[in-house]
């Protein structure tokens, strides 16, 4: 292990005892992997150093509640199951209360895991995504010691969707959180999972490692919101990957503002036929910031159908990379792929670095693959001063535009009406620039 | 398509593969400063020439093989391989075609590239390069007329020792990677071309590369510089005969376009490309890049059928403001062939232009592709790139891929990149038989349309045979 | 209303429109016909101030000011309306959004109170259905994903709006069958007053049987070469351009 991976890695905190095979497998194959650097292909345009500056250790003991009015960060509207974590622990008292869930429905820590359960857990945690491959989920893994567990029994819906917050806050040191979320959609089961991750205005020294797994099982229906908020100050590495059966389907957004250092990698495994998936997602970093987005669709079988797009806005002296990689396998014949990577560069300290990957073993396929950089379209602006729009507002109003497009795609109307206002101010301070945006 | 319609694929002749029979001298296998030394005196080069070729190889011996394409290939044993063989009847540099050897002359008529000037294609000069050394070059004295300098580098190196020292290793520096620098060390022969400022070369230069001995490795340097405002045309042809072991092909390619000059590089590249059973066949690393002045303009266009394995990406530094990059290709593998093909361009100067247009065709159980980059430095104000890949596959056996890289540090610069992949249908197909046209002839029809925006720049006598090369390899691809 | 004073004006150092003077005093309707290529469409990018079109020579004054010193919304805000021949899709940004923004823009530059959104939307509905276009239009992205005819009529549905003092249609009629060419020429005609003026640009004759000009002018190698009145809009559907070429030559 290299002095950063052994700075990383604490053992001083352990998990329940029946996780302790898991975590010793991982801690076997952690020793094995190296850091990433700009020689290795997946993390050629991210550097870790941010990771080197601080002492960055899972916090040993549960912190008190923060005296924090934390009402702001809600999202009015959305009528929702909430899991609130406070610097990577649980916090009941800020949650709803989980005996009120429908029949079918199972939400615990992992601590709390009945004997079904943890049988449960332990057949499936880890089988979702390639820890050989992800240095951070193993690590992940090595120190794991509670997670949360979610199982939507078969033909169950959920009612509501379930919101998962992770609250940040400053505090007088460096911390990692490790984040872990296992999720199991049972056979034609229904669920919309939103997964938030904000930091209080402290801008705390954290370094957030998570994995969440999904398991869509056929027939399921699976809405994932992946919503990356917090400050620049926070780091954050995350893992995301579904595995997804037969005619089962995933409808997936993700939001990410930049940081000093940002990576989320999303995987797509299909491992039944006439299954689907839809990946949108929006970047926008400002000042110094770093964003990566890694995707990754693994096309398995026959009869899977992607459809990916990614947009970005990429301003002042930060730095947005994208890698959409799709891979077709020999048996995936009849396959339906497509990835749009479209990026604005507004600035010119600022970089995108973006790389769609076709990777294909079979003939009889649909996929292309689109990726651009530029700036505004003349044409828009054009139009708008035409009547009489100026151009600063003009500028704002097409900015927003770009990605609102996707924000518009977002099936849960609560989020986009919430994001709207918060994406809205990233383009400008002006209040008459935005009025005809809200 | 059915499984039995692509086993016949395997069924073609490679019509160049035929054998010279020839005596050469032919150095012992493996490589040191002696070998250099050898290879610097059997050329009788100047001492700063030993010494640019000392430097690069003791740079390379530093080095290590790039891994990062998408080709596998066991590990070439480079002490096994000879780093030079020439025919012995060339000992003596003949003067002129009459002395050349007439089973040298033989070989070339029959790969269709006579060297006697009154046989050949009027508007075409050739340099002909057998295994290390340059065999004749044609069309001289009306080249000299014009102020064209076109010869073998190994006579540039005597000749012209100023241009050589100023642009060799200008453009693709010897420590630029592995096979760059192996070919600095031991580079035999190749063409070299210098267009006077304002000429516009009277005809079409060309450099035919013929492999003939067994065992041994081909590594020709290629300089081109087109002076101000000058206009050139050059194509490379290449064949290699049908042997049983990997040869391999690490050449290097410069091109330098000053201020408003010109330059167009046509290949139609077609080493042997191994058996059926992916047996034999050329390894072809060659590392080709050109630097575009102000106003200049640099265009790639290829088309690679053969080669067992191919690692090539022509790329263009557009240095200069309002320069143009193009690259322009075609590449089909069949059978187990593997090619990593691609191309850079790299945009430093002010409203530079580059366009890519890859085509790229899978049959067999090969693999093909399509690797780029794309990269907007921060003074590339109004730069702009249009790049279209496109992938054929025929055969469900075979593999095709696209790793384009992207990277803008220029708002004001814009990047479009395509890439869709499709197949031969069975639609298409039933309606060309369903009009009597037979499936070979049909599936070659819809390879040639597929290829067409690349054929079109292709000087027109390449065209013809780039399309008769595509349908020969093509054949049995399917019933 | 707008005085063009020998105009020359070049795209991309290629001169387009050479020696170009037009008088349009306030309530007139003028024509302005051509062949292909005689910088008909550049007239009214010249005049709504598209980047690109260089002015090299001669004025425009434009109810009294200098229209060449302004931006491109500074024309608009003054009352200068181009409808488009190709309108410009704005995926993400709603018609109504962007139909608001330019309202507010203008009726500010202009002293008006701004209007509320409810007398807005009134307004706009009322117009949607005087050029018959569904109210859905409203939502869905500026022109996105429109035919040719509705995009057309959505431009007719913004001058409305903005109530300019010129209007500049460019090719309106071009692509629309015979029914969207009377929508559009009742929405035109509607807005017809004393104090408006149009420049409507036209490769057809057509549009006139429906909107009828006071003058009809014909531009050729960028300059007018012959103006009448509406009588010479019907010589020209009958002898084609080849005519005033022919003629033009003749003399020269």
């Amino acid at each position: 292990m290299s002095e950063v991976l052994k700075q990383l890695y604490s053992d001083k905190y352990r998990g329940p005892a029946w996780l302790e095979a898991f975590n010793q497998q991982a801690r076997s194959q952690c020793s094995e992997l190296v850091l990433p650097g700009r020689k290795t292909e997946n993390w050629k345009y991210t550097s870790l150093r941010a990771l080197e500056m601080e002492q960055y250790q899972p916090l040993a003991e549960k912190p008190a509640l923060v005296d924090h009015d934390l009402a702001h960060l809600s999202i009015p509207q959305l009528d929702s199951i909430d899991l609130v974590f406070i610097n990577g622990y649980f916090e009941a008292a800020l949650s709803s209360d989980l005996s009120m869930l429908p029949q079918g429905v199972e939400i615990c820590l992992f601590s709390e895991a009945s004997t079904t359960q943890q049988t449960i857990i332990l057949q499936k945690l880890g089988g979702a995504i390639e820890q050989n491959k992800h240095l951070f989920a193993c690590l992940n893994s090595a120190q794991l010691s509670d997670g949360l567990f979610v199982n939507i029994g078969k033909n169950c819906v959920l009612p509501k969707p379930l919101q998962i917050v992770h609250i940040n806050t400053g505090i007088d040191q460096a911390y990692a959180v490790n984040q872990r979320l296992l999720l199991v959609a049972e056979q034609n089961s229904e669920a919309t999972v939103v997964e938030r991750f904000l930091t209080d205005d402290d801008g705390p020294a954290v370094f957030t490692n998570g994995v969440s797994e999904f398991y869509v099982e056929a027939d399921a229906r699976l809405s994932h919101y992946r919503l990356n908020m917090e400050q620049e100050e926070a780091l954050h590495i995350g893992n995301i990957s579904a595995l997804m059966q037969r005619n089962a389907q995933l409808n997936s957004f993700s939001l990410g503002l930049g940081g000093k250092l940002k990576r989320l990698d999303l995987t797509v495994e299909y491992r039944g036929e006439g299954a689907e998936a839809k990946l949108n997602g929006v970047y926008l970093t400002q000042n110094q910031q770093h964003i990566d987005y890694h995707t990754c669709i693994e096309h398995a079988v026959a009869h899977c159908t992607t459809s990916e797009v990614f947009r970005g806005i990429v301003a002042d002296s930060s730095k947005a990379v994208f890698n959409g990689r799709i891979h077709i396998h020999r048996d995936a014949q009849k396959t339906l792929a497509q990835l749009s990577n479209k990026n604005l560069l507004t600035s010119n300290k600022a970089e995108v670095d973006t790389k769609p990957e076709l990777e294909i073993y079979a003939d009889d396929v649909q996929c292309a693959h689109g990726a651009t950089v530029a700036q505004l379209d003349d044409n828009s602006m054009h139009y708008l001063r035409t009547r009489g729009v100026s151009e600063a507002e003009a500028r704002v109003m097409l900015s927003f535009a770009f990605i609102n497009e996707l924000i518009n795609d977002i099936k849960l109307s609560a989020i986009a009406d919430y994001l709207r206002p918060e994406l809205v101010n990233m383009f400008s301070t002006d209040d008459g620039l935005k009025r005809h945006l809200l | 398509m059915s499984q039995e319609q692509i086993d016949q694929l395997i069924t073609k002749d490679y019509a160049a593969g035929f054998v010279t029979d020839i005596e050469s001298e032919t150095l012992a296998p493996g490589l040191d400063e002696d070998v250099i030394r050898f290879i610097s005196g059997k050329k009788n080069e100047p001492e700063w020439m030993l010494e640019w070729r000392l430097k690069a190889y003791r740079a390379w011996r530093e080095m290590v093989e790039p891994e990062w394409a998408h080709v596998n290939y066991p590990k070439i044993d480079f002490d096994a391989l000879s780093y030079y063989s020439a025919p012995k009847s060339m000992e003596d540099k003949p003067k002129s075609l009459d002395e050349v050897d007439p089973e040298l002359l033989e070989t070339y008529k029959k790969l269709g590239i006579p060297l006697h000037e009154q046989e050949m294609l009027a508007g075409v000069a050739v340099d002909a390069v057998f295994d290390s050394v340059s065999v004749a070059t044609t069309f001289r004295g009306k080249l000299k007329d014009a102020g064209v300098i076109f010869c073998s580098i190994s006579e540039a190196v005597h000749d012209y020792p100023e241009l050589i020292k100023k642009y060799l290793g200008s453009v693709v520096p010897q420590k630029d990677n592995f096979y760059a620098a192996l070919n600095s060390a031991v580079f035999s022969d190749g063409s070299f071309v210098y267009i006077p400022k304002g000429v516009r070369c009277p005809m079409e230069l060309s450099t035919y590369f013929r492999i003939n001995e067994q065992n041994t490795g081909q590594f020709e340097r290629t300089l081109i510089i087109a002076d101000e405002g000058s206009h050139v045309s050059y194509l490379e042809g290449c064949t290699a005969p049908m042997r049983d072991e990997n040869q391999l092909h690490a050449a290097v390619v410069e091109l330098v376009a000053l201020d408003d000059a010109n330059i167009k590089y046509s290949t139609v590249q077609n080493w042997y490309p191994g058996n059926a059973e992916g047996h034999g066949g050329i390894y072809n690393f060659v590392t080709k890049r050109g630097i575009a002045h102000t106003n200049a303009r640099i265009s790639w266009t290829q088309v690679e059928t053969g080669s067992a394995i191919t690692w090539k990406y022509p790329s263009c530094v557009l240095k200069g403001d309002n320069s143009v990059g193009e690259f322009y290709s075609v590449a089909l593998t069949n059978n187990y062939q593997q090619a990593d093909t691609g191309t850079k361009m790299i945009h430093l100067g002010k409203n530079t232009r580059s366009t890519i247009i890859s085509k790229g065709i899978s049959a067999g159980k090969s693999s093909n592709a399509y690797r780029g980059l794309v990269r907007m430095n921060p003074a590339a104000e109004g730069a702009r790139n249009y790049t279209q890949c496109d992938s054929l596959l025929i055969g469900d056996k075979c593999a095709a891929h696209t790793f384009p890289y992207i990277e803008s540090k220029n708002p004001s610069a814009v990047i479009e990149h395509e890439a869709t992949t499709s197949k031969v249908s069975d639609d298409q197909l039933y309606l060309c038989l369903q009009r009597g046209i037979d499936t070979e002839k049909a599936v070659s029809m819809i390879v040639n349309g597929f290829c067409k925006e690349v054929f079109k720049e292709l000087p027109m006598e390449f065209a013809v045979e780039a399309g008769k090369l595509l349908e020969v390899s093509l054949e049995g691809s399917v019933g | 209303m707008l005085s063009i004073n020998n105009l020359h004006a070049k795209i991309d150092d290629k001169l387009i429109l050479k020696e170009l003077n037009l008088q349009v005093n306030a309530g007139e309707v003028h024509a302005i016909m051509g062949p292909n290529g005689s910088g008909k469409s550049t007239t009214g990018h010249v005049l709504s101030g598209r980047d690109g079109y260089e002015v090299v020579e001669g004025s425009v004054s434009f109810l009294g000011k200098n229209l060449l010193e302004m931006d491109t919304e500074e024309r608009a805000r003054e009352g200068l309306f181009l409808a488009f021949q190709y309108p410009v899709e704005i995926p993400g940004v709603s018609n109504m959004e962007f139909m608001k923004a330019a309202v507010d823009a203008v009726r500010e530059h202009r002293g008006q109170e701004a209007i509320d959104a409810v007398s807005f939307l009134k307004k706009t509905r009322e117009f949607c259905k005087a050029v018959n276009l569904d109210q859905n239009f409203l939502k869905r992205g500026v022109n996105e994903g429109f035919s040719g005819g509705e995009k057309k009529r959505n431009e007719i549905l913004q001058m409305m709006l903005l109530e300019p003092k010129l209007c500049i249609l460019d090719e309106t009629d071009s692509g629309l069958d015979i029914d969207a060419l009377q929508v559009v020429a009742e929405g035109v005609n509607s807005l017809r007053s004393p104090e408006r003026s149009f420049l409507i640009v036209t490769h057809y004759q057509r549009l006139l049987d429906y909107i009828e000009p006071d003058f009809v002018h014909v531009l050729a190698g960028g300059k007018i070469v012959k103006s009448g009145d509406k009588s010479l809009a019907l010589e020209l559907e009958e002898k084609g351009y080849g005519w005033i070429e022919a003629s033009l030559s003749g003399a020269a």
